[in-house]
């Protein structure tokens, strides 16, 4: 559905909306303890995407909506090589 | 149309058609009654610009390819578009109009507004007053002025007046004037267009005589607007400008430049010569011109409205270095005027806030602006793609928006 910057199709002005982006995170036995340094205080909800299996570049993603000790909402997920990324669901 | 009315301020139309045109025109006498046409602007579409009447009766017209009209008509002679220069002529006729007493406002160049009530004392009336515009603007421009108590029906008139002359439309005569007119007067999106005319709509008539309510459904709030012209319930005044108060400065380089870092520290130049300017008395400017004079004859022009008049070099600097991106070809001259000089005063918040077409032109006017600070693409529309999606970034994309 969205051309991907090198492939065909591509125009330099259209944008993705919502683009994962890079977090530090610190994982106990894989559900986050901290975000950017901040303890986790609770796990509101966890849940899975398996999408786009038939194709070359299939993702799967472990989504947690967390709740900091500040009191922030955010929400990260890993995939499949254990990255970490935050995102608005 | 009709001489009699009765005592409500009427609101006339200037318009002299092909002013760019004549403009460029008027340096180059031997081209007169010749075909003749803008050519394509450097960088863009190689589609024409306007042709003279001549032209047009060779099959030629404006938007036209080029390669298409120089095989319909060889002999067409293509000049360069001289938007500097015609909007300099286009102010030396505003201040004529002014010094004959009107309150003009522009609506972009070869067109104008101005309410006669101030002059018709002086001058005997509303067709004398109307006479001494005409005499203001000369002949040479083959001037029309309509008049009506409305202003979209003013401009509606002047579309119909032979050159020379003027056309008042009586207020109880309206509707039955614009009933026969084209669309084409309503100035709407070529898509909106095609979009009316697939619907059988082709006179402002059959635009009236539908419910407005269905026009809402149908077009949204283009379309009421447009509705709303039509009914001849137009309620925009006048808003005439005020007497301008500019100053500018111009750098002639020694040989045409096309260097963006030249060109920049040569506007840097004229900032800082504009702002020691002892006739600027402390006062910012709100409006800033730059042009250029290009090789080979042509010149280039960029006009902007700040948000808040400034006398800040930093600022002044970022909102026109951009432009300089702009200039099509190498530079023989660049100049700077900074117009609607205003002194520092606090600035007074609306008590009603901004509706319709006002409002629209504002933000039109702001999207322009952030446009020109931050680039071409920095005003996006969010349009959904795949809603349904589990991805989230695959719901939606931004799409630049080209208003």
């Amino acid at each position: 559905m969205v051309a991907r910057p090198g492939e065909p199709g591509h125009t330099r002005s259209t944008r993705r909306l919502n683009e994962p982006r890079d977090a530090l995170v610190a994982a106990d036995r894989g559900v986050p303890a901290e975000v950017g340094r901040v303890p986790v205080s609770l796990v509101r909800e966890e849940w899975r995407i398996v999408d786009r299996w038939w194709t070359e570049r299939p993702v799967r993603r472990r989504y947690f909506d967390l709740v900091l000790e500040t009191g922030q909402n955010v929400v990260v997920f890993s995939d499949e090589q254990g990255r970490w990324f935050s995102q608005r669901a | 149309m009709c001489s009699c009315r009765t005592c409500v301020p009427m609101i006339a139309c200037l318009s002299l058609p092909a002013f760019e045109l004549r403009t460029a025109l008027l340096a180059r006498p031997e081209l007169h009654g010749k075909r003749v046409a803008f050519g394509p602007v450097p960088g863009e579409r190689p589609l024409l610009g306007s042709c003279t009447y001549e032209a047009e009766q060779a099959g030629v017209w404006p938007g036209m390819r080029l390669s298409e009209a120089l095989a319909t008509c060889p002999d067409l002679v293509l000049v360069e578009q001289d938007p500097a220069g015609a909007e300099e002529e286009w102010e030396r006729l505003l201040r004529r109009l002014e010094d004959a007493g009107f309150a003009v406002e522009s609506a972009g160049v070869g067109s104008a507004y101005f309410e006669t009530d101030g002059v018709e004392r002086l001058a005997g009336g509303l067709q004398q007053s109307l006479r001494r515009a005409l005499d203001a603007v000369g002949p040479t421009w083959q001037p029309r002025i309509g008049a009506a108590t409305r202003r979209f029906t003013a401009l509606a008139a002047a579309s119909v007046a032979p050159a020379g002359r003027v056309v008042v439309v009586d207020d109880d005569e309206s509707q039955l004037f614009l009933e026969p007119l084209p669309l084409s007067l309503l100035s709407r999106t070529p898509d909106r267009k095609r979009e009316l005319s697939e619907l059988g709509i082709k006179r402002l008539g059959e635009l009236a005589r539908l419910p407005a309510v269905s026009v809402a459904d149908r077009l949204g709030a283009d379309g009421v607007e447009a509705h709303r012209l039509a009914r001849d319930e137009d309620a925009r005044g006048v808003r005439s400008r005020h007497p301008a108060s500019e100053l500018a400065e111009e750098l002639e380089f020694p040989e045409p430049i096309a260097n963006e870092q030249t060109l920049k520290r040569a506007l840097a130049a004229l900032l800082d010569r504009l702002l020691a300017r002892p006739e600027r008395a402390g006062r910012a400017p709100r409006q800033l011109a730059l042009s250029a004079r290009l090789v080979g004859g042509g010149s280039w022009r960029r006009a902007l409205t700040l948000r808040e008049a400034t006398a800040d070099p930093e600022r002044l600097g970022l909102a026109l270095t951009p432009k300089l991106n702009e200039v099509p070809a190498p530079a023989l001259t660049l100049r700077l005027e900074l117009g609607e000089l205003k002194d520092s005063v606090g600035t007074q918040a609306e008590l009603v806030a901004p509706r319709g077409s006002r409002l629209r032109e504002r933000l039109r006017e702001g999207l322009r602006q952030v446009r020109a600070a931050a680039g071409l693409d920095a005003v996006c529309t969010i349009v959904e793609v795949a809603p349904w999606s589990r991805v989230p970034e695959s719901r939606a994309i931004l799409v630049p928006r080209d208003d």
